[in-house]
C-alpha cells in the first residue's frame, strides 16, 4: 500500500485563512497613530483581503480594555489563527510584529 | 492613582517596561482605579485636539509638528507678541481666546481681530514674515500649544495641509478684520460690545467671560464709562449678568439680537470653516 504523500497545503491555506487582530489605543496620542500607521502597512503590504482588525480607544472603554487584559496602550493583539500573540509598542518594528503575526518577511508580499 | 504608582504593578523588564522605556507607550491600564492614565507626551498631544486647526491635519503632519508643541496656560492681558517684534513663539489656542490689536502713535489700540480654538496666533510667521503688525494680547485665560517661531518655520515646508490651513485661517482673519472695520465705522457701540462679547465667548466655548470692564474698553476703543453705561443697559434687558472681573451672557438669543449683523456674518466664515 503506498502512502499518499501529503501535499503542503499550508501555503495555499495560509492564503485564505483570515488573520483576526485587535489594536488597544489611546485617542490620537501619538504612539497610538503610529502604531495604526504601522499596522495598515504592514496589513497593506502581507495581508491584503486576509485580516480583520478591531481598533480599540481604551480612553472610551477601560472596561473592555481590563477585560480583555490590556495593560498598556498601544499593543497588538492577534488573537487568531492560534498561536495567540501580542506586541506591545508603536509596531515600529516590523520584524517583531511579522514574527508575532506568523509572517515572515516577503513571504506573502504583494506585489508591487 | 498616580502615573508611577500604576508603573508599579507592570514586570521590572518585562515587554511593557521595555517599550515605556523606548518611549513607544501612550498609556497604562490602571486595574486598582479602573483607570487609563496618559503619560505626559499623549496627554500634550491629546490636549492638541482641543485646536480644531491641528484636529484638521493629517496623522503625519500632526506628529510632525507635535514633536515641537509646548502645553501653555497664558493669563488675560498677557502680550504674545508686539507689532514689528519677531515673534518668538507660534500659539495655538486650546481653551483661551487673543485679540489682535492694531496700535495708533499715542499708544491706543483698537481690536481688528479674534482667535480662539480655530486658529493660530502669529500668522504673520506662517507667511513669511518674522514679525506681525498687530499686537496680541490674551482676551480670554486658557490653555494653548505653542511652538518655537524658528521650528515652525522648519517644520512648514514639510506640511502642505498645515500651509492650506494657514491660507485658509489667513483668509478668514482678513475678512474678520474688514468686517471689524466696516463695524467700528457703523454700528453703535451697543451693537458692537454685544458682538464681541458672543465672539469671545464662541472661541473660548463658555458663557462666562472673566475679564474687567476696562480691558473691554480697551479692546473695543471705547472709554471705561461708556462700557459700564452699555453693561448696564445689556445686564437691565437679562442678557448678561456682570460681577467683579465676570461677564456671564444669560440670554444668547437676544444678545445676537442686540448685536449688530457683523456678528453673524464673521462667524458664518470662521467657524463653520
Amino acid at each position: 500500500m503506498s502512502r499518499r504523500q501529503k501535499v503542503p497545503k499550508a501555503r495555499a491555506a495560509d492564503t485564505t485563512t483570515v488573520v483576526v487582530l485587535r489594536l488597544y489605543i489611546a485617542g490620537g496620542a501619538p504612539n497610538s497613530l503610529q502604531a495604526i500607521a504601522n499596522l495598515e502597512a504592514i496589513c497593506h503590504e502581507y495581508l491584503q483581503d486576509v485580516h480583520k482588525l478591531e481598533v480599540i480607544d481604551v480612553l472610551e472603554h477601560p472596561r473592555r480594555a481590563m477585560a480583555e487584559g490590556v495593560l498598556v496602550t498601544p499593543s497588538l493583539a492577534k488573537l487568531s489563527p492560534l498561536p495567540a500573540a501580542n506586541v506591545i509598542g508603536n509596531l515600529s518594528d516590523r520584524a517583531k510584529v511579522l514574527l508575532a503575526l506568523g509572517l515572515a518577511p516577503n513571504s506573502r508580499k504583494r506585489p508591487a | 492613582m498616580s502615573l508611577q504608582s500604576a508603573l508599579l504593578q507592570l514586570t521590572k523588564g518585562g515587554p511593557e517596561q521595555q517599550a515605556i522605556d523606548a518611549g513607544e507607550i501612550d498609556a497604562i491600564v490602571d486595574y486598582s482605579s479602573s483607570n487609563v492614565i496618559l503619560f505626559p507626551a499623549a496627554r500634550r498631544a491629546l490636549h492638541a485636539s482641543g485646536s480644531s486647526l491641528l484636529a484638521a491635519l493629517p496623522g503625519a503632519e500632526y506628529r510632525q509638528l507635535l514633536v515641537g508643541l509646548e502645553p501653555v496656560t497664558l493669563k488675560l492681558g498677557q502680550v504674545l507678541h508686539e507689532p514689528a517684534v519677531p515673534i518668538r513663539y507660534i500659539y495655538f489656542p486650546v481653551g483661551c481666546v487673543v485679540s489682535l490689536m492694531t496700535t495708533v502713535a499715542d499708544g491706543k489700540a483698537v481690536e481688528v481681530g479674534l482667535v480662539g480654538y480655530e486658529g493660530i496666533v502669529g500668522l504673520a510667521l506662517g507667511l513669511g514674515a518674522a514679525a506681525s503688525s498687530v499686537r496680541a494680547v490674551v482676551a480670554a485665560s486658557g490653555a494653548a500649544l505653542r511652538i518655537e517661531a524658528a521650528r515652525f518655520r522648519s517644520t512648514l515646508p514639510q506640511c502642505p495641509s498645515l500651509q492650506q490651513e494657514l491660507y485658509r485661517h489667513t483668509d478668514a482673519m482678513l475678512a474678520q478684520a474688514r468686517q471689524t472695520i466696516a463695524c467700528n465705522c457703523f454700528h453703535l457701540s451697543d451693537a458692537r460690545l454685544a458682538r464681541w462679547l458672543l465672539m469671545t465667548s464662541d472661541r473660548a466655548q463658555s458663557q462666562e467671560l472673566f475679564l474687567t470692564q476696562s480691558f473691554l474698553a480697551t479692546m473695543l476703543g471705547l472709554r471705561r464709562v461708556t462700557v459700564t453705561e452699555i453693561a448696564g443697559r445689556l445686564w437691565r434687558r437679562k442678557l448678561i449678568s456682570c460681577g467683579r472681573g465676570r461677564i456671564r451672557i444669560l440670554d444668547r438669543p437676544g444678545l445676537e439680537a442686540a448685536a449688530c449683523r457683523c456678528y453673524s456674518r464673521i462667524e458664518r466664515q470662521q467657524l463653520s470653516g
